[in-house]
């Protein structure tokens, strides 16, 4: 019946009965003290109906204000929470009416802008997206462009931190992560110094060849900076105080290397020769000298041996200068490891539109070789026997041979002559190779190509020095690219509690672990970990690996997370694996979901480690509380049901299926964090704090 | 068996006048019959005619590369038992095989010893020392 009043009529009648029971109070209380026969004097009549009268008004406010709060604070605090999320976290769904069913029409009402809003954001969103379609895809075509470049290329801020890499520079520094500092995976002399060579000249088109090696592994890499000047800039104009650059990269270890081989055989050899004909010419005039003089047979003797000695050791001297040069050869740089099947499709596909059929066979090897150079020797070659002998069938074969592979050319009638065949060599092999004969090409490939025939077949035979079983495709590099361009021209605050908390850069992670009693000798069997970096997910930065325990993993545990004793048996330790991920982590705020339990895992292993995971830590239950009260429920799964985050079953209770949803939700609550005016770290962290009797803060 | 009553007949196909020197003194002093021509081209039609039991061919040869000679020289049935020495200055294993290949029977690469070149011979004419 009360439903049927109006909110103000209803707020009436609750204070209006709240006047009547304390008045109501009174009576009752004087009543009682009056109508008691051992009735004293007038003050202790008034005194005991006083506090009589008190206690049961105090229990009527007590009473109305349990049902104020019930009905009206909590109803309020929790549709304000929702309000919130479909304002600034894009939540959208229907709010329950009957949570604030006291509230009159306030819940409707919410309810009803909320749609509004869900529709208005629906309408606006479609063109949006439209339009992002459009930009996406040229995006996504500029991407594979950018991916499918051979060499590392980078953009960094004015401060060195990563604005973009591509999959290659990842290859070659042996480290990613957007805004991380180019410093930590380079020497920062060489980078500094090319930096401050383009800012002196203040020319935007100049660009810087620099000489860099890695800090990890000593790779030599052979780069080229160019400053990154705002669209428009011209010569001469006033450019940004630190402008960011664009640095391309490229490996130059194994150059330099054989060039400092090839220097120390020189020199190696200049030496020999020179001491060795400087001993011979001297020996050679003592013999002039000696059979002037009449001498005696031993003297002669003595230096014939030494003469023999000499020219012996000369030739030693030039045998091996041979071999190390073709050794050499071997190694060469340009030449690449080609999958045997794929030079003989190649072959093959070159052959046919010669008008020539060849059936193809090889070892599963993969070859040094020049593959387009060996292309165009041998269907040259192919050609010059079918011109020759009306031949139009050949059989193409790669057989491992010793260390390295043998290419046959096979085909049914007489062998080729030497002379046709050198003859051929002799000239250019293709018009794409710039006049190289084919001799240049062998020589190149330290090998020599040669005839062989029996019965009715014939073969030319190619063998190639330096080849290796390919077991399985390698890994490939990872080509995709990763950027954020807002990175190059961000601002930076000096301390990170003044720091915006979109301009921080999180590592958000989640465990699952054997149990959950670390301190009993629990371990994590399986870790994952995302970055957040100017308020966004990076994608292409994700740490997600199964740990070995060392230990048995319970049954029990298996049921919750479906991790097994065999899955974890290859994987890497949990020594090894908190190290990783605590270079991944580096420099970067932790989230997680509970971190208390979280990084007990991790500051166990600090000691033997050497390493300390002394990262400033959010955690989203105590940022969930913030955001949405203390009384709602703060689970991983509550949170995302408020936060209308999805997590597919097959991910929940995986690292990396609750990593993801964590930082979703992180991200969500990151606009409502605004909204209540806590904008930086340090904002954020004093608001946690006040919820510490949910969870401990790590801070 | 029948050859044993006269002179083994040694050819060198060799452009350099030194070591063709060198030759001379070694295979005339193991008692064989030495010829020598100094240019591929002809070296085939010597051989045909003279049919020595050796020839040492020098693989880096004006005009005709030894290496070619050998192979005329395979090609020919009659020319069977022609037993063949290359030389080479590189001696790199690519160039043994190519030669093996072609069908030589013997390989030495300079710089070589004498007494080394002389058991290849000896070896090939059956002569074990």
């Amino acid at each position: 019946m009360l439903m049927r009043l109006g909110l103000r009529l209803r707020i009436f009648l609750l204070f209006a009965a709240l006047a009547c029971g304390s008045l109501l109070a009174l009576i009752v209380a004087g009543w009682l003290v009056l109508s008691r026969p051992d009735s004293t004097t007038v003050v202790q009549t008034i005194v005991q109906t006083g506090l009589l009268a008190g206690f049961l008004t105090l229990g009527l406010v007590t009473a109305v204000w349990y049902l104020f709060d019930l009905n009206v604070a909590k109803p309020i605090e929790s549709l304000s929470g929702l309000l919130r999320a479909r304002a600034h976290a894009d939540v959208e769904g229907e709010i329950d009416v009957a949570l604030a069913r006291y509230l009159g029409d306030l819940a409707p009402a919410a309810s009803a802008a909320a749609r509004s809003l869900a529709e208005t954001r629906g309408a606006l969103m479609e063109s949006v997206a439209r339009e992002t379609t459009r930009l996406a895809s040229e995006k996504a075509r500029l991407e594979t462009l950018l991916s499918d470049v051979p060499v590392g290329v980078l953009l960094c801020s004015g401060d060195h931190r990563l604005a973009f890499y591509n999959g290659q520079a990842v290859e070659l520094l042996g480290a990613g992560g957007l805004d991380r500092s180019l410093l930590d995976a380079l020497h920062p002399g060489p980078i500094q110094n090319a930096y401050d060579r383009l800012m002196e000249a203040g020319d935007p088109d100049a660009a810087s060849d620099l000489l860099c090696t890695t800090t990890r592994g000593g790779r030599i890499l052979s780069a080229r900076m160019r400053l990154l000047m705002p669209i428009g800039t011209e010569a001469g104009q006033l450019a940004p105080e630190r402008p960011g650059y664009v640095l391309t990269l490229r490996d130059v270890t194994a150059d330099l290397a054989s060039e400092a081989r090839r220097e120390a055989l020189l020199t190696e050899v200049i030496d020999q020769v020179r001491r060795r004909s400087g001993n011979l010419s001297a020996l050679i005039s003592a013999r002039g000298i000696l059979t002037e003089a009449t001498p005696t047979a031993t003297q002669t003797g003595r230096i014939d041996a030494a003469i023999t000695e000499e020219v012996e050791a000369l030739g030693r001297s030039a045998q091996q200068l041979a071999q190390r040069v073709e050794a050499g050869h071997v190694e060469g740089a340009a030449l690449t490891m080609t999958r045997a099947s794929d030079l003989l499709d190649g072959l093959r596909a070159r052959l046919a539109t010669q008008g020539l059929a060849a059936e193809v066979e090889s070892d599963p090897l993969l070859i040094a070789c020049n593959a387009f150079e060996i292309v165009a020797l041998l269907s040259a070659l192919a050609a010059e026997i079918a011109g020759s002998d009306h031949i139009n069938h050949f059989r193409l074969l790669v057989r491992e041979d010793g260390p390295g592979a043998l290419i046959r050319l096979e085909w049914k009638g007489g062998p080729v002559a030497l002379s046709t065949l050198d003859r051929r060599l002799a000239l250019p092999i293709d018009p794409d190779l710039e006049g190289r004969t084919g001799t240049a090409i062998l020589a190149a490939h330290a090998t020599d190509i040669w005839p062989e025939h029996s019965g009715d077949k014939a073969a030319l035979c190619l063998p190639i020095p330096r080849a290796r079983r390919a077991v399985r495709r390698p890994k490939p590099i990872n080509r995709s690219v990763v950027f954020d361009f807002d990175l190059l021209s961000r601002e930076r605050s000096a301390s990170i509690s003044s720091a915006p908390l979109e301009a921080l850069s999180y590592v958000v992670f989640d465990t699952e672990t054997t149990g959950l009693l670390p301190a009993q000798g629990d371990e994590i069997v399986q870790i994952a970990a995302v970055r957040i970096v100017n308020g966004r997910r990076v994608e292409g930065e994700v740490f997600d690996t199964l740990v070995n325990p060392g230990r048995p993993i319970p049954p029990v545990s298996t049921e919750v997370h479906g991790i097994t004793d065999a899955m974890v048996a290859e994987a890497p330790g949990v020594e090894e694996v908190c190290r990783q991920f605590h270079e991944f982590a580096r420099g970067a705020v932790l989230i997680a979901h509970n971190a208390p339990f979280d990084m007990a895992f991790l500051r166990r292993r600090e000691v033997e480690l050497g390493v300390r995971f002394d990262n400033p830590i959010l955690d989203t239950v105590l940022l969930s509380a913030v955001v949405f009260g203390q009384h709602e429920a703060h689970s991983l799964d509550a949170l995302t049901h408020r936060l209308a985050i999805t997590i597919p079953e097959e991910a929940r209770h995986t690292a990396i299926g609750d990593t993801i949803a964590t930082a979703d939700a992180f991200l969500k609550m990151l606009p409502m964090l605004r909204g209540k005016k806590l904008t930086t770290f340090g904002d954020v962290l004093t608001e946690v704090r006040r919820h510490g009797r949910l969870l401990k803060d790590l801070n | 068996m029948a050859q044993l009553d006269r002179k083994h007949r040694v050819l060198v196909v060799e452009d350099e006048d030194n070591i063709a020197m060198a030759l001379d003194y070694l295979i005339s002093r193991e008692g064989y019959d030495y010829d020598r021509i100094a240019t591929g081209g002809a070296a085939l039609a010597r051989i045909r005619e003279t049919h020595p039991d050796v020839v040492l061919l020098d693989v880096m040869l004006p005009e005709v590369s030894g290496y070619e000679i050998c192979q005329g020289v395979r090609l020919d049935p009659s020319l069977a038992d022609v037993k063949i020495i290359l030389m080479t200055a590189r001696g790199s294993a690519i160039e043994r095989r190519k030669g093996m290949a072609l069908g030589a029977d013997g390989f030495i690469s300079k710089p070589f010893e004498l007494r080394e070149l002389r058991e290849e011979v000896r070896r090939l004419l059956g002569q074990e020392a």
